[in-house]
């Protein structure tokens, strides 16, 4: 070899040698490239042969794969479900998937809310065009609109600070799974027996001489056990519902109103917050420091004799060892001197099924939805997650899905007399009812203010959010 | 004159510099430091800057984490949760009323509860080493575990009520719990704080204890100074900058910790424990999807704000006491 090519030779190897090193960060930095945009492909089956979906609800999971049995005999697609949760897990792992381009095929998800703020973001799909009138005839008809961006929605939209900004009028992000409402409350059928009450209390006031009734035949034990950890539950679930029935659809929207005449600072006002006062001798000790699941679980343990929930409430009961035979429910009373005598409560969808922008079998996901929305699919899925199918059960839903969920079915109501905690159109855009929850919380069960106080405080706070309109 | 030169000169000892000096460094030892160094300068990169900057970024924006676009609000989360949104800024207040208390109190309590543990288990003969396990088991237990146990003993119906109604102090029982009454709650979380604070601190303070000149403190007993005259005119004195940093580590803990009050509160009830900590969490991942990110983000760069001015105090007193 000359002289001139060992040297050119050796250069050449330090140069090599030089360059390794880099080029091996180079080799993988593209390698850490290509693995984040192979994340792309999505959570979703790329071989369109399995679908996957998400839900935040544990006992949808086992419910959901027994319908999906039957729905991969009929059309080879097989389904995957996966719980995440609880609410605030899930929709941060809808968040991370989302930024990752690893969205599931399909969601479950909080209708006319958490779709909405989805599908604005481009997450979803629009299903208006798939959704035909055979598919919605399915459901009932208080709900087939559920789901869908109306005119209300999409005036919200376009409010400042709105989270569902970009939706448009007509457009479908989720078709309902499950329905149902608040305000219903599960009492403990053989203490209300050993206390002499035989039959559910029609009135508010019948309800709060029944509290007084088991407490005196059960001091420990015989209270009200709800969630209040997450404080909008006594504002929605317990005082909304009684306030309907008190004021009557109008003068119960204006308390969210700004005249001073007629909201939470009114007499009217006050009067609603001292009938809910009525039951703070009720309270069982230390209500106000559990979660949900925790008052429930109080419930199931006897630590309470009621325990204020909702339609799906039923299910983590029975899930945690109270049997569903020893419960009596009844929707939360109106007082005798009422607007309603006769209140009852309106089902709204509670969860329903979206499919995801990024899936690659949208044609499998849509199959997989209508296959739901069938009448013996839904009354499978009831049965097994022990919560309320959106479908149309026949003049006997007992026979479908039981006589404990076919009582609850059959308590709906519709009209003006039915309070309906789906409607929120009387409330400003920025309401948040954590917030408002926790002002009422200070009446009742903390007893730091006075209802005239917490009237006052509450306008305050709700106004705050009418100024963002 | 001369002098003047050699100063200002180059030194003769020293080899000329520049060109014979870079090329020391062969072009595959520059490509192996940069190979070496590069993983680390991209992990702070990406970390670091990208998420500081993203997260200053959006303290001036208005996003949920799910919208496509940020919208820009200038100062208006700033103001707004200082003074300027009523639906904000007195949630802020209060947060940051109970978070003073915590201050105050955490960083006192575990002082006046670890220096006499370290000094108790300094003195000890017999089984120092097990005391001190025992003593630490707090700090490496998990957390939530512990809070949920916490949580527990704190109910109603919890061993701490059982414990009073079994020794005859039954008119301090809370009927409706530690952590649902109001006006203990709060006390509760802040006893809660430093139990688990303490290990730590007892420790730091051991340590210290153990580093002392025994020659320091048999002049102070020839001199006839008695226990509590070594400890106090002696020891703390010499023990002063290790106070100052736990002093500054609860002060931190306070202000930025939330977990315990997160798990066990949640800020409840009726938002009575609610600290600036968890109304910043709250904001960002317990607003349901509200456009709330740049308010969470901007209280969490005023809470940094704190911390900077607390560290830069804390470095003044520690000059002085050292």
């Amino acid at each position: 070899m000359a002289p001139w090519t060992r040297r050119l030779g050796t250069v050449m190897t330090h140069r090599t040698r030089a360059r390794r090193p880099l080029l091996a960060v180079l080799v993988g930095l593209a390698l850490a490239a290509t693995a984040a945009c192979s994340g792309g492909s999505g959570g979703g089956s790329p071989s369109g042969k399995t679908l996957v979906m998400w839900t935040f609800k544990q006992s949808h999971v086992k419910a959901l794969q027994k319908v999906a049995e039957g729905f991969t005999k009929e059309t080879g697609i097989s389904v995957t479900v996966q719980a995440y949760g609880p609410d605030d897990v899930f929709l941060t792992k809808v968040q991370a998937a989302a930024k990752t381009h690893d969205l599931p095929d399909l969601l479950e998800v909080h209708t006319n809310g958490d779709d909405f703020t989805f599908g604005a973001a481009g997450l979803l799909t629009d299903l208006a065009k798939d959704v035909d009138s055979g598919w919605l005839d399915n459901y009932l008809s208080q709900v087939r609109v559920d789901g869908t961006v109306t005119d209300q929605y999409y005036q919200q939209s376009l409010t400042k600070d709105s989270k569902t900004k970009g939706i448009k009028l007509g457009q479908r992000y989720s078709v309902p799974l499950t329905i149902g409402t608040f305000g219903i409350v599960y009492a403990n059928k053989q203490r209300l027996t050993a206390a002499g009450i035989t039959s559910a209390p029609t009135t508010w006031d019948d309800f709060v001489a029944d509290l007084a009734k088991v407490k005196a035949s059960q001091p420990t034990g015989g209270g009200i056990s709800l969630g209040l950890k997450a404080p909008s539950t006594g504002l929605e679930w317990f005082m909304q519902p009684m306030a309907y029935g008190l004021l009557g659809p109008d003068r119960f929207r204006a308390l969210w109103g700004k005249d001073h005449a007629t909201n939470f600072s009114a007499p009217t006002g006050t009067q609603v917050l001292e009938t809910y006062g009525q039951v703070t001798p009720y309270w069982m000790p230390g209500t106000q420091s559990l979660d949900i699941d925790a008052a429930d679980l109080a419930f199931a343990q006897g630590k309470s004799t009621f325990d204020i929930g909702g339609t799906f409430t039923l299910a983590f009961l029975a899930q945690n060892g109270f049997d569903p035979a020893n419960v009596l429910t009844f929707p939360i009373p109106a007082p005798a001197n009422g607007a309603i005598k006769d209140l009852s409560l309106a089902p709204f969808t509670l969860t329903g099924t979206s499919v995801s922008a990024t899936t690659k079998n949208r044609a499998g996901a849509l199959q997989w939805l209508r296959y739901l929305a069938k009448a013996d699919a839904s009354a499978t899925f009831a049965k097994a997650a022990l919560d309320i199918p959106p479908t149309n059960l026949g003049a006997d839903p007992n026979a479908a899905v039981g006589p404990v969920l076919g009582a609850m079915i059959n308590s709906f109501g519709s009209g003006p007399s039915a309070y309906n905690p789906g409607d929120t159109t009387y409330r400003p855009q920025a309401y948040n009812s954590g917030d408002v929850g926790s002002v009422l919380m200070n009446y009742t069960p903390l007893k730091t203010q006075s209802a005239a106080q917490t009237g006052a405080a509450l306008t305050k706070l709700i106004n705050s959010y009418w100024a963002k309109q | 004159m001369a002098v003047s030169t050699i100063v200002k000169g180059p030194s003769p000892t020293r080899r000329a510099p520049s060109r014979r000096r870079r090329s020391r460094y062969r072009g595959s030892e520059v490509a192996w430091g940069v190979a070496f160094v590069a993983p680390a300068i991209l992990l702070f990169a990406v970390m670091g800057v990208y998420t500081i900057g993203y997260g200053f970024a959006l303290s001036f924006a208005s996003w949920n984490g799910f919208t496509p676009h940020w919208t820009w609000v200038g100062l208006r989360n700033y103001t707004g949760l200082l003074w300027n949104d009523p639906a904000y800024a007195p949630i802020v207040h209060q947060a940051a009323l109970n978070t003073l208390w915590v201050m105050i109190a955490v960083p006192v309590l575990t002082v006046l509860a670890s220096f006499p543990l370290a000094l108790l288990l300094n003195s000890a003969r017999r089984f120092a080493a097990v005391l001190r396990s025992v003593y630490f088991l707090p700090y490496v237990t998990s957390g939530i575990a512990l809070y949920f146990a916490w949580q527990y003993v704190l109910q109603p119906d919890g061993a701490i009520n059982l414990l009073l109604r079994s020794v005859g102090l039954g008119s301090l029982q809370q009927p409706q719990g530690f952590l649902g009454n109001p006006s203990t709650a709060l006390p509760t979380l802040i006893v809660i704080t430093v139990w688990s604070a303490v290990p730590v601190s007892m420790l730091l303070y051991l340590a210290g204890l153990q580093s002392v000149d025994t020659t320091l403190l048999e002049a102070a007993q020839i001199d006839g100074a008695g226990w509590w005259r070594i400890t106090r005119s002696v020891l703390w004195p010499l023990l002063k900058p290790i106070t100052a940093i736990i002093v500054l580590l609860g002060l931190r803990d306070s202000l930025q910790g939330f977990q315990t009050f997160l798990i066990m509160t949640n800020g409840g009830p009726g938002n009575h424990t609610n600290v600036l900590g968890l109304e910043t969490y709250r904001l960002a991942f317990l607003s349901h999807l509200d456009t709330t990110l740049g308010l969470s983000s901007a209280l969490g760069w005023m809470l940094f704000l704190a911390a900077v001015i607390l560290a830069a105090v804390n470095l003044r007193v520690m000059r002085r006491v050292t």
